[in-house]
């Protein structure tokens, strides 16, 4: 009996990869050829590539922008690429490698000097046709150093303690008056409600799962997380005192946990202690008020930071970048980028459509404009924004080269001390130690 | 046939008694290298030796180069000689890696080739229903990469899952095994084991190429089941129990994306599951610190290396071929 | 011989405990196994056919509000209907089987029956290529393909599968091949075969079992690679379904976890039925062992 007959095929060649051997000889100096990002066709029409991250929610209403725009500046084609966060950092440095970076990007605080510094975003004061004079002043320093701005504020959030009025009531304590309230009374507060809620909730989040609320800590104190020159602004002492009152926070069972604050720190957002109805009191951006409320179905508040003084002008808040607009140092057509920059963040058109999406319009005018449209939580964010602008202190600077992943470290280090694995001055004098291998590599 | 006649002789051989290295039927095979085969030979690696030198080793190349180098991703490389690697000695995250990787390749490589293995044997007994069963024990295979294994994942080991509801009644204090640094590598392991698909797959179907004359004649000789197992089975299973054995290794040596899923990409909690490739790719893509991450890669090249020369010599005392 | 394929079939079960309960315990047993397993699926197969918000607040997996909801929203929630993903993932996919087949079977009959000079020098290199993680590779490979222009194509996911650049699959088959007895090479040559016709006429016929291998794990695996469909894929319109799902995931905001669920389900299917389909050919191998 013969065997059955082969299902193959014959090999085919590919001509092309033979073309491709001679490229692989120029390989590494590719990074100083000129790349292609965005082109011009004959007849002077221009395709910029403009990319994000996001919800698909997001997705949506940029997109429509983008085609309100080009029906706005029919030369001008935007292609917009997008994805959800952890992809895209990978995507935009593979991309930046190879000189093949987006024209258009939306940039994160913690990425921003990272690429700013090696000479990979354009200086937007430097930019023909962006024009900022409507921005509230205080909304663009989080992008500027070293006189240059490498990051327009795509809008605005503040760090905030969010509380939930509906567990406030099951442990039947009134919410506290943010604008007066010290550590210790929060601290006592936290303490009451995990005591009444017996074992079903607790009073507040930990913090130290967010570089934040050490950075408003530090502020607080004279400090800063890092200073405008780059450089680590917490000492040993600092760092100490705020771990060790963290772990009497947790003794005093105002906290949760250490497990539960682990397991709570890298969870979505609509999966954490605050989303699912456990936590009287959680830390987070006044921009995910909306997402929050929706995640646990109540009308959650937003709530200032305690200080230590008992005064709110002092607890150390500044108005924060939830993103930014950059533009590639690399793009073929900057005067278009810097134009479709412009349009996202001051024509009336984009502002319609993104509202708060993003956190905040800067741009005072959109901001009053867009105000009305706003669904409830978007608005009481906006409405805390403004509330607090009169107690801001210095904007915060953005970390520089190395530190931009100061929030995991400071996560690591938070972890420890909670399972009681280092002590609080240990974990201090490591925690500095380490930050410091990271800048000065 | 004298080849069936002569196939009959050697499966009657070979089932009397377990194999040695002289047990290849008293056969001597001479391999020649003849200029006929040399030509066949290239010729057969044509599509494989293209992409090697088209695809491969041009970027393995160009990331041993950069091993050398100090390298962000956004400027050109600057060589700085052997930095990298001395910075390696001291880096105590990455001996943390390289801890957590072992007890990971160590423990779980074991138990998920056991588990695959015995599944691939009960399953090859004619179970009705084999069908059945076989895709059922698959199919965690298909989502062990997910994103979605996160959130499932975190159902059953978070603090109010399943393991802990089951284990409340019976008195065990439920704990967060997933959020606890000295269990959340348990968890991944775990997770490895849970997907013993892929092994359990390659073992049936080496299960199945072993020609039934064998267990017939055996039977015919009086073996029982667990005789039929020691002196058939696992003798001629032994080129794939061995492929699955280098091979499984490799793969837990490099194993990232259970790990970055489950824990969020921080290596967490406290960097007890940052694994050898995650350390890596933090400190490429996250810390823009690329020529570390390839002095880093290069090393585990070497480490993985090692470990595989050391199975294919040893296995010239186990592993039995019929050729 | 009929009644061999009969005992082909059920050939393992006699043994020493009474045929009777052997079943029935290992059953059970198997049973019992599968449902531990199966628990995280079946969990996430039953919270895509509940409301989003009660996923997290349903303990257990019985349904209350049958909600089928989620997967049509799913399907159409991110900008392109899924249905574009799962086509751009089947494209890919069939290119990388057929690449995987015909390449890595090619070069695993050189390896595994040949001799030529350079043989272990050669395989370890293949080897070699396993070993490097694929994160220090992808930044020169990105470079690479871009100078060739083909990114946002699937052109380099599947062309280096065309050229055998899974010595995964081409160490699988060198093994399978080696189990084949040499003395059917011998019985072909005789014959007046030459390489090609062995290779054609013995070799691959016998292999069947690590064809069909090859093909359910290239299929599995291409299906499931995110990172480098994420890297050279970047126009949304050509996303495959990882991509696709991981779009669903946003951790700053909130995540339709119904919608994931249920479009994770959808995308467990084809690999599923995939499975299930291949593995048949992993029995039929069993028929063709050169004994006829």
């Amino acid at each position: 009996m013969r065997p059955l007959s082969p299902p193959t095929a014959p090999p085919r060649r590919r001509l092309r990869a033979l073309a491709t051997v001679a490229m692989a000889a120029a390989l590494l100096a590719a990074s100083a050829c000129g790349g292609d990002s965005g082109g011009a066709s004959a007849n002077g029409e221009v395709t910029l590539r403009f990319n994000w991250w996001g919800s698909d929610t997001r997705h949506k209403i940029t997109q429509q922008v983008i085609d309100q725009f080009e029906k706005d500046h029919p030369q001008i084609k935007v292609k917009g690429e997008f994805g959800e966060w952890s992809g895209y950092w990978d995507k935009l440095a593979t991309t930046v490698a190879a000189n093949d970076a987006p024209d258009v990007i939306q940039m994160d605080e913690k990425y921003l000097r990272e690429y700013a510094d090696r000479g990979a975003l354009l200086d937007l004061k430097k930019a023909d046709g962006l024009d900022t004079g409507k921005f509230e002043p205080d909304t663009l320093g989080a992008g500027e150093f070293d006189g240059g701005l490498y990051g327009l504020n795509a809008g605005i959030n503040a760090f905030t303690i969010v509380a939930n009025p509906a567990v406030f009531k099951a442990a039947g304590v009134p919410l506290p008056d943010d604008k007066t309230w010290t550590w210790d009374q929060y601290s006592k507060l936290a303490q009451e409600i995990s005591v009444k809620l017996n074992g079903k909730g607790w009073g507040t989040a930990a913090y130290g799962t967010n570089d934040a609320s050490l950075n408003m800590w530090a502020r607080q104190h004279g400090q800063s997380l890092f200073t405008k020159d780059g450089k680590l602004g917490v000492t040993a002492e600092g760092l100490t005192e705020y771990w060790t009152n963290l772990v009497k926070m947790q003794e005093a069972k105002a906290t949760p946990s250490a497990e539960f604050t682990s397991q709570d720190m890298n969870a979505p957002l609509d999966q954490s202690g605050m989303a699912t109805g456990k936590l009287a009191m959680s830390y987070a951006w006044s921009n995910q008020l909306n997402a929050l409320s929706k995640a646990s179905g109540e009308q959650l508040k937003v709530l200032r930071l305690p200080s230590v003084t008992g005064k709110a002008s002092e607890n150390g808040a500044y108005y924060k970048g939830s993103m930014f607009w950059s533009i590639s140092s690399r793009s073929k057509h900057p005067k278009e980028a810097a134009e479709f920059v412009s349009y996202l963040a001051n024509s009336p058109a984009a502002g319609n459509l993104l509202l708060a999406e993003r956190g905040v319009p800067p741009n005072t005018e959109i901001r009053a404009a867009v105000a009305p449209k706003l669904q409830p939580a978007d608005a009481a964010s906006a409405a805390f924004i403004q509330t607090i602008s009169s107690e801001l202190g210095e904007p915060s600077p953005p970390p520089p080269v190395g530190g931009g992943q100061v929030e995991k470290i400071i996560q690591r280090y938070t972890t420890e001390v909670l399972f009681g694995r280092l002590k609080p001055d240990q974990a201090a004098t490591q925690f500095l130690k380490e930050m410091d291998g990271e800048l000065n590599k | 046939m004298s080849a069936l006649g002569e196939l009959e002789t050697l499966g009657r051989m070979k089932a009397a008694g377990p194999p040695d290295r002289a047990g290849r039927a008293g056969k001597v095979h001479q391999p020649k290298t003849s200029k006929k085969d040399n030509l066949a030979a290239y010729l057969f690696l044509t599509p494989w030796l293209l992409g090697l030198f088209l695809i491969t080793v041009g970027p393995m190349l160009a990331s041993l180069y950069l091993a050398f180098t100090d390298y962000n991703l956004i400027q050109a490389p600057q060589w700085i000689g052997f930095e990298n690697f001395t910075r390696m000695l001291s880096d105590e995250r990455l001996h943390n890696s390289l801890r957590v990787t072992f007890t990971y390749v160590f423990v779980s490589v074991p138990l998920q080739l056991g588990v695959a293995l015995l599944l691939a044997v009960v399953l090859d007994r004619g179970v009705r229903g084999m069908a059945f069963y076989r895709s059922i024990f698959y199919l965690p295979s298909l989502l062990g990469s997910s994103v979605a294994i996160a959130i499932l994942w975190k159902q059953v080991f978070g603090t109010e899952g399943l393991l802990n509801q089951v284990l409340a009644p019976l008195g065990i204090e439920g704990r967060g095994w997933i959020s606890d640094p000295s269990t959340a590598l348990g968890t991944l392991v775990v997770l490895n084991v849970w997907t013993f698909g892929a092994p359990m797959v390659i073992f049936l179907a080496g299960l199945r190429q072993i020609p039934a004359m064998y267990y017939e004649a055996a039977a015919v000789d009086g073996a029982g089941t667990w005789r039929r197992f020691r002196s058939i089975t696992l003798p001629l299973l032994t080129p794939i129990i061995f492929f699955n054995l280098v091979l499984q290794i490799i793969h837990a040596f490099q194993s990232f994306t259970q790990a970055f899923v489950v824990s969020g990409g921080t290596g967490g909690p406290s960097d007890s599951t940052m694994f050898y490739t995650l350390y890596l790719y933090d400190r490429g893509f996250g810390n823009f610190d690329m020529g570390y991450a390839s002095a880093m890669a290069w090393f585990l090249l070497v480490i993985i290396g090692v470990f595989t020369a050391a199975n294919f010599v040893a296995s010239k005392y186990w592993v039995f071929y019929d050729d | 011989m009929t009644t061999e394929t009969l005992r082909v079939a059920n050939r393992r079960t006699a043994g020493i405990t009474p045929a009777r309960f052997r079943p029935v315990l290992t059953h059970l047993a198997l049973a019992a196994a599968a449902l531990v397993m199966l628990y995280p699926v079946i969990w996430m197969v039953v919270s895509s056919l509940r409301p989003g918000d009660e996923i997290f607040r349903e303990p257990g997996l019985l349904i209350r509000d049958l909600e089928i909801s989620n997967y049509r929203v799913g399907w159409n929630a991110l900008t392109e209907p899924f249905t574009r993903y799962l086509l751009n993932s089947a494209a890919v996919v069939f290119g990388a089987i057929l690449g995987n087949l015909v390449s890595c079977s090619m070069a695993a009959y050189a390896f595994a029956r040949l001799e030529f000079t350079g043989k272990k020098f050669w395989f370890a290199i293949m080897l070699v290529t396993i070993m490097l993680p694929i994160h220090v590779v992808i930044v020169p490979q990105y470079i690479l393909f871009s100078q060739a222009g083909w990114i946002n194509t699937f052109l380099p996911l599947v062309v280096p599968k065309l050229l055998a650049t899974d010595a995964f699959f081409v160490f699988l088959m060198v093994q399978f091949i080696r189990g084949i007895p040499r003395e059917l090479d011998e019985a072909a040559r005789i014959d007046g075969c030459g390489r090609a016709g062995i290779f054609l006429r013995v070799i691959l016929p016998l292999m069947v079992p690590a064809l069909a291998t090859t093909t359910i794990f290239t299929f599995i695996w291409t299906w499931n690679d995110f990172f480098s469909q994420l890297i050279y894929l970047t126009d949304p319109k050509m996303y495959t379904v990882p991509v696709a799902l991981r779009s669903f995931v946003d951790s700053t905001a909130s995540t339709s976890w119904g919608s994931l669920f249920a479009m994770s389900v959808v995308s467990l299917v084809p690999v599923f039925l995939a499975f299930l389909i291949g593995q048949r050919y992993l029995i039929k191998g069993i028929a063709t062992t050169g004994i006829k």
